[in-house]
């Protein structure tokens, strides 16, 4: 496997645990891979509020051990679900 | 005025618009909420004062329009780009003749009767504030009131607070001089639809006068949250097909360079997908572009090859928009030296 299909099934694999995590968690009644993920999570995407914002802080941290204290970054990362990927490999130590 | 100063006023300040790249359409009849529904791939949110966000599609599943369905009391606006009202018209009327006809529906092109003009950045509240009363700032986004002299909807497709105002043509004049004076003490400047689409590319935000072409559905470009896939509509049965096949997303990239238009995109030396449009950042300071690529390789930090130009997929927005963390009950266009935001773009 050369490194861009290793960093890209680590993607990957990130976005589809993200996926199922936010159909089950917010019950979204959308299949996981209709989700998309650069497609907006707040507001006129998937229309998740506040009430499901505090729910994926506390998946961060049981899912992935990322713990954000800062609303600054939260806010920033929880865009889309890719933005949400960076905040977890950046957690990680991963470029 | 430079384009990357149109964006930094649009991304710092606040901007008008002209609106005309945006065709509206009133429809009015008792089966008016039935002829929405029968053209719409997403659901519509029938609550008088709301909006819907959706698509028109082809018969092949290929987003045409970019529309948005607001629902007032009996009667609902069409606010659409891509197709000009009088073919926004064409297309509900061909869909719904051809599934069932005989509806009790009117549609109005309402292009010769009003003007759009359009408000956006950080501030784009407070003027609106100002313009119409404070009680504006409570407006939620996918909202629309009618105040005085026009209708305000609020939207945006550039991340930042947007505001289209649709005015009857002979008001016109008056509400863009109230506006431009109002204006002044907001460093309000005047801005070309070239800057709001710079602005849409920076936030990923779809254009349907750039990102559609033969072949691509929502489901290629990032626009399955306007489809609803348990409904019918124009385009479905494509599109259900394609759910089955797609092997190909869309990405962000960025580069240092220039990134020419229609270039292929190569990774590990292997042809991965084309681009579909690309564009300066000022914001950014550097290039960014929209391109198609094999789905296995659609995801964000990748180092590929655009036209021979080294680029990077990004995760988007690619920039931090101010108006997320601008709060109209604690900042204020007065304050914004003082009030400490993070810079636009993180490195």
């Amino acid at each position: 496997m050369t490194d861009l299909e290793t960093r890209s099934a680590e993607r990957a694999a990130m976005l589809d645990r993200l996926r199922h995590i936010l159909v089950a968690q917010l019950q979204l009644g959308r299949d996981p891979d209709e989700l998309d993920p650069d497609a907006p999570l707040f507001g006129s995407g998937l229309g998740l509020d506040s009430l499901d914002a505090v729910e994926l802080v506390v998946c961060l941290e049981s899912e992935f051990g990322v713990r954000v204290g800062d609303p600054v970054t939260l806010r920033q990362s929880f865009r889309s679900l890719n933005k949400m990927i960076d905040l977890i490999a950046a957690g990680r130590g991963a470029p | 005025m430079s384009l990357a100063r149109e964006v930094e006023a649009l991304r710092t300040a606040v901007t008008l618009a002209a609106g005309d790249h945006i065709a509206c359409v009133r429809v009015r009849g008792a089966d008016a909420v039935e002829t929405l529904d029968r053209v719409s791939p997403r659901a519509l949110f029938a609550r008088p004062g709301k909006m819907t966000h959706t698509l028109l599609l082809d018969d092949d599943a290929r987003p045409i329009a970019d529309v948005t369905l607001c629902c007032d009391e009996d009667d609902w606006f069409m606010l659409a780009e891509g197709l000009p009202a009088a073919a926004v018209i064409e297309y509900v009327i061909e869909h719904v003749q051809g599934r069932a006809g005989g509806l009790d529906v009117e549609l109005d092109d309402l292009s010769h009767s009003h003007a759009m003009i359009t408000l956006n950045g950080p501030y784009a509240w407070e003027l609106l504030g100002e313009l119409t009363t404070p009680d504006v700032i409570g407006l939620p986004y996918l909202g629309f009131f009618h105040a005085d002299a026009f209708t305000c909807f609020r939207g945006g497709k550039t991340g930042e607070y947007g505001y289209d105002l649709l005015v009857e043509r002979d008001r016109l004049a008056g509400l863009r001089d109230r506006v431009l004076t109002l204006g002044r003490r907001f460093e309000l400047a005047e801005i070309s639809l070239a800057a709001l689409e710079t602005a849409q590319l920076e936030n990923l935000f779809w254009n349907p006068r750039k990102d559609s072409a033969p072949g691509l559905t929502p489901i290629e470009l990032q626009l399955q949250w306007r489809v609803s896939y348990d409904r019918e509509f124009p385009g479905s049965a494509a599109l259900h097909r394609r759910r089955r096949t797609a092997h190909r997303r869309a990405v962000l990239l960025c580069a240092d360079r220039e990134l020419p238009a229609d270039a292929r995109v190569v990774a590990d030396g292997r042809d991965i997908g084309g681009v579909l449009h690309t564009g300066a950042s000022p914001t950014r300071g550097d290039w960014l572009a929209i391109a198609i690529v094999e789905r296995a390789l659609a995801h964000a930090g990748l180092d590929f090859t655009v036209g021979g130009v080294a680029a990077r997929t990004l995760s988007a927005p690619a920039i931090d928009n101010r108006s997320l963390l601008v709060d109209p009950q604690r900042h204020s266009f007065a304050t914004r030296d003082t009030d400490a935001f993070p810079p636009l773009v993180r490195r």
